[in-house]
């Protein structure tokens, strides 16, 4: 695909999109300034890449300058109105060395079955493979979510409709789609033949995954429950075995046939913990939570209420370094989308007094945490400010 | 000139006739929500948001296609939300019967702004509806209706 034009930095100033407010609010290009959703990956040189979807186009760019000034983008993939830009959608990126994965989905046909494709670079980032599907099967995938293990492999899970498909027209017809994953033991490349986690899962929101320091990885996501409850499961998951038992979050009470277009969020510490966030209507509670379990799952925490009840709470994501934990959220007064900033140094035993990160009038991305191994930063996109990365704090 | 061609876009959309059987899809803004209400007068009314790429929005529509053949005095809008094509749209309104309906596409961002303007409760799930009552008081309904209720709305 294209090239990336010399890596000359400093062309994407994002100064220049300040004051968009004033501008009709259908942002029409395939830029930065018109991204709905833009994913970030801090190399340990601090080197950002950022890849984001806009106008049907998916594009990768890169700073030397914490985002400040972009080198020009490259453009990927074209997918017009068919690329997948609903609200929990978003590219994945991983970076090593000069090795670049990137990953997104987009609708295939006119029954809006999914494809997943992955895109690959071995120069990083001056040119690009063409996209392809990232499995065989032709059902529908959607909601890819990627890491790179500690190990080098690539992680990849989505959700994958070729059971429920299957069950149509059956007596036992199955709602939503399933929590498929597959791992890469080279770079993306090929990717091992995928295995399904759960049967039942929501279709509409995107699933959360982290690595475990002490091996192994975790999956959050929407499952579905008997009688319809969309409440929130995570999983244990390792390459050599299959993945581990549905471990349900919290008795929530979410039986409902809607799209939240909300996935959760998680983290695991040194020690283990699972840290996870997640929004919910359930009967039982409504808002957004968090919970901890110290047995990979097998029990968790009373939720704990993240902002206050009746504001408009959204899009919680975690991050762990050590014991240290960062959790942002996004609250909605009416007038100020505000990102505001829990931190933990033991581990979730104890938090300090909430803070607030960055403010903005206007659309904006959710609120996402990445580090470089020194530093830990707030990744956001906002539609009147521009691409913003915000030192929160250093790694313990 | 993006404006020029946003709008020129609108009006074309606002007119289209696609293949045999036309459909009138009209932009919404989340700042039109207002006059959306207006039209209300004092009689009940039902808006329903609805995506084309939500599985249980596509499931429930030739329900609601159905309901409008059983109660063609029923007023009803619908605004479909997702960022798709003009001809996707139309798609679906046509396989659903609903192509002579009052349609709207949104035309601005679909986040925390439009929903909250619409209703606080609302965080972007989809479908909802919000129903009018005679007194004008306002009812959100999370996920696939009860079109039973809802006739009931109208009776």
């Amino acid at each position: 695909m294209g090239g990336m034009a010399n890596q000359a930095f400093a062309q994407m100033d994002h100064s220049a999109h300040m004051g968009m407010m004033d501008k009709p609010n259908t942002c029409q290009g395939s830029g930065l300034e018109c991204a709905n959703a833009a994913t970030p990956f801090l190399t340990p040189d601090g080197r950002l890449y950022l890849a984001w979807t806009a106008g049907g186009v998916v594009s990768i760019a890169q700073s030397i300058d914490l985002g400040r000034t972009f080198s020009n983008p490259v453009q990927v993939a074209e997918h017009g109105k068919s690329l997948d830009a609903g609200g929990d959608a978003r590219p994945q990126l991983v970076v090593n060395g000069q090795h670049i994965v990137l990953t997104y989905a987009f609708f295939k046909d006119k029954n809006w079955n999914a494809q997943i494709n992955k895109v690959l670079s071995d120069d990083g980032g001056n040119t690009f493979s063409a996209p392809v599907s990232i499995v065989a099967d032709t059902s529908s995938q959607r909601f890819p979510s990627m890491l790179q293990t500690p190990d080098g492999k690539i992680f990849l899970s989505w959700i994958d409709k070729r059971i429920v498909n299957a069950s149509k027209g059956t007596d036992h017809e199955l709602l939503g789609g399933s929590i498929a994953y597959s791992f890469s033991n080279d770079g993306g490349v090929h990717f091992n033949p995928e295995k399904i986690a759960n049967q039942s899962s929501c279709e509409c929101c995107r699933i959360a995954s982290a690595t475990d320091p002490r091996g192994g990885l975790a999956i959050a996501y929407r499952a579905i429950f008997p009688g319809g409850i969309r409440d929130h499961a995570t999983q244990y998951v390792s390459e050599a075995e299959s993945s581990g038992p549905v471990r349900r979050i919290s008795d929530d009470g979410w039986k409902t046939d809607v799209c939240p277009h909300q996935g959760p969020s998680i983290a695991i510490s040194s020690l283990g913990t699972f840290h996870v966030a997640w929004f919910t209507l359930g009967s039982k509670r409504q808002g957004v939570f968090y919970a901890k379990s110290h047995n990979q799952g097998a029990s968790y925490s009373s939720p704990i209420r993240i902002g206050l009840e009746g504001q408009a709470i959204s899009r919680p994501y975690l991050f762990a370094s050590g014991q240290h934990i960062w959790l942002v959220w996004k609250q909605f007064d009416g007038h100020m989308s505000t990102i505001y900033l829990r931190e933990s140094l033991d581990d979730g035993r104890t938090w300090l007094k909430d803070r607030q990160l960055s403010q903005t009038m206007g659309y904006s991305d959710h609120p996402l945490i990445i580090g470089d191994g020194q530093f830990i930063y707030l990744s956001w996109l906002t539609r009147a400010e521009g691409y913003q990365l915000i030192k929160i704090g250093a790694v313990p | 000139m993006k404006r020029f061609i946003a709008a020129l876009l609108m009006t074309l959309l606002s007119l289209s006739v696609l293949g045999n059987e036309s459909v009138s899809l009209k932009p919404f803004k989340k700042d039109d929500w207002g006059n959306i209400l207006a039209q209300a007068q004092g009689k009940p009314m039902a808006i329903h948001f609805w995506g084309v790429t939500c599985a249980p929005c596509s499931k429930e529509m030739p329900q609601w296609g159905k309901f409008m053949k059983q109660h063609p005095q029923a007023h009803i809008i619908f605004i479909q939300v997702d960022n798709v094509s003009p001809e996707m749209m139309r798609t679906m309104l046509i396989k659903a019967n609903l192509a002579a309906a009052d349609n709207y596409f949104l035309a601005s961002d679909y986040d925390e702004y439009l929903w909250y303007r619409i209703n606080p409760q609302w965080h972007g799930e989809t479908p909802i509806t919000i129903t009018l009552n005679e007194s004008g008081k306002q009812s959100l309904i999370q996920g696939p209706i009860n079109f039973k209720n809802l006739s009931k709305l109208f009776q």
